[in-house]
């Protein structure tokens, strides 16, 4: 399930910082191995190779994010678009620096969908809500919002494990978008459902910026970043390239690619 | 004027305490929610899994009484209540080490997700536990009365036992949650470190037919103590040896500080590591 955190319904004045990111660095490190055994950690071991790897994911960043607006964030695979989001999210500790965020964050990262596929979606979205820190009294009068949007009413007593990816996805930013948050962190998430739920979706995402909420939307779909953003940070291996309007920034980065204006990456969400 | 939350690196790698605590706190709802929803999914919330729930104890612990009568002729009523409470309690321990190895893996999702506590996964695993343990209690009631065991005082020491249990198996979910996320396969061997505890501690057998050489076992083995405890109380109706107490205690709360320092150690890494 995607993350939620509570609302505190405060307005916000446009321009206002909701994020502050000081010389921020993260390193972590990973196993090679997929899914890590004894029996593969034991058998490595024994014939002296190596097991872990060292990931610099992101690199002495700094930014700042305002109420008002629309961060989109580009950059290749492995240039730290997640790592960033999850350190913003908490769910990282950064390794250095400092992260200051003045509000609640509701999140909507890529994996991030349900918390157990055996339970039913009312309670993967009452768990969800728990683990983030709302109260049952305030997800009780979101549940209703959420299961309407989602349009998943019929199927909200299923198993998660029912659901098709489109379903997932639906209830997952249903659950992110309607609690009203601060500031609202997407991860590549605006790309999945049907094309109606898509227009929908992207809807709810403008109506927030109206708001006065502050967003951070990370994506591959282009057009749709150059259309939705106010600003556009490109990442690449964890360093920040280049940080500007979207249609600047967007271009650099398609030169970069080498792809130009492909369809590929002009798909809209 | 919101609040401001400030996200620094780890201090010797822990999360800062106070704040950590704040937020364990703040979700309780969270851990008792989780139980129920787990018990609802293992359809322990019909009757008829509240049946299963303490039919399949109370069978496990007939199949053993059967193999006691055959290889040591013995047929006291006493010696099946030492049995059936002894395996109800054992329940609670290694439901909560099945439960809590894989609480934190289960939760990925989650984790990947959302910022909260993570200890959280292995205490709502080890809540379950307790959850299925206290219907047994009742059976354990009916079963002093059917058999005529003595009602004494000494049976109040059932519920600091309770709680010494319940310390022992949360300290064990947490640690082998922990273990899990680094070796996956930990789970094929905990089927035989669970049947090897309940072979070295007084289950099956009776403290008093422990030979002289095999005494070691009762510092060796955490459970050794608390079973014994356990069985003296509920089962003969005496107060349980203070050492055997001391020792227990200082097993259960030994662990489960180290289990949490290893957990909270290893927690910021639990993100990249699922």
């Amino acid at each position: 399930m995607s993350s939620l955190s509570a609302s505190n319904l405060i307005p916000h004045n446009r321009g206002e910082v909701a994020v502050s990111i000081q010389n921020l660095n993260v390193v972590y490190k990973t196993t090679l191995e997929k899914r890590p055994t004894l029996k593969n950690r034991l058998m490595l071991f024994s014939a002296g190779k190596k097991q872990t790897r060292i990931v610099n994911a992101v690199e002495n960043l700094n930014l700042e994010i305002s109420y008002g607006s629309v961060l989109g964030v580009v950059g290749a695979n492995g240039a730290g678009k997640s790592t960033l989001m999850r350190t913003i999210s908490g769910i990282l500790p950064p390794t250095k620096g400092r992260i200051e965020v003045h509000g609640s964050v509701s999140t909507l990262l890529a994996l991030g969908v349900g918390f157990s596929q055996e339970m039913t979606g009312r309670d993967n979205v009452i768990l969800g809500g728990l683990a983030a820190g709302l109260s049952r009294v305030e997800i009780n009068a979101k549940f209703d919002e959420i299961v309407d949007f989602a349009e998943l009413r019929e199927v909200i007593d299923a198993p998660m494990r029912t659901y098709s990816s489109g379903m997932y996805a639906r209830l997952a930013f249903a659950v992110a978008v309607t609690v009203e948050p601060d500031i609202l962190i997407i991860d590549e998430a605006l790309s999945t459902g049907d094309a109606h739920f898509k227009v929908k979706s992207l809807n709810r995402v403008k109506e927030l910026r109206g708001h006065n909420r502050a967003l951070i939307l990370v994506s591959h779909a282009l057009a749709t970043i150059e259309e939705v953003c106010n600003e556009v940070i490109w990442l690449h291996k964890g360093a920040l390239i280049q940080k500007g309007d979207p249609t600047t920034v967007v271009t650099a980065y398609k030169k970069f690619l080498e792809v130009g204006s492909s369809p590929m990456i002009d798909e809209d969400v | 004027m919101s609040a401001i939350d400030v996200f620094e690196p780890f201090h010797r790698g822990l999360p800062p305490f106070k704040k950590y605590a704040k937020q364990l706190l703040g979700r309780r709802a969270f851990i008792s929610e989780f139980a129920k929803s787990e018990l609802r999914r293992q359809n322990f919330g019909s009757p008829l899994g509240q049946v299963w729930l303490v039919l399949n104890p109370l069978l496990l612990s007939a199949v053993y009484f059967l193999l006691i009568i055959i290889i040591s002729g013995h047929t006291n009523s006493g010696r099946y209540a030492h049995l059936t409470a002894g395996l109800f309690a054992f329940y609670l321990i290694t439901n909560s080490i099945t439960a809590g190895a894989k609480s934190v893996t289960a939760g990925g999702r989650l984790i990947l997700n959302s910022a909260f506590p993570r200890i959280m996964l292995p205490i709502a695993a080890s809540v379950v536990a307790l959850f299925k343990f206290m219907p047994t209690l009742a059976v354990l009631f009916l079963l002093h009365l059917i058999l005529g065991l003595p009602f004494t005082a000494a049976l109040l020491w059932a519920i600091p036992l309770v709680l010494i249990f319940y310390i022992f198996a949360l300290a064990c979910a947490i640690l082998f949650s922990c273990i899990n996320v680094y070796f996956r396969d930990i789970q094929n061997l905990l089927p035989y470190l669970t049947r090897t505890l309940l072979y070295l501690s007084p289950v099956l057998y009776e403290s008093s037919a422990l030979t002289e050489k095999l005494n070691f076992l009762r510092v060796i083995n955490p459970l050794y103590p608390m079973l014994d405890s356990w069985s003296r109380v509920m089962v003969k109706g005496e107060l349980p040896f203070a050492s055997d107490i001391l020792q227990a205690t200082i097993w259960s709360f030994a662990l489960l500080v180290i289990s949490s320092y290893l957990f909270l150690s290893r927690e910021r890494e639990f993100a990249v590591r699922i």
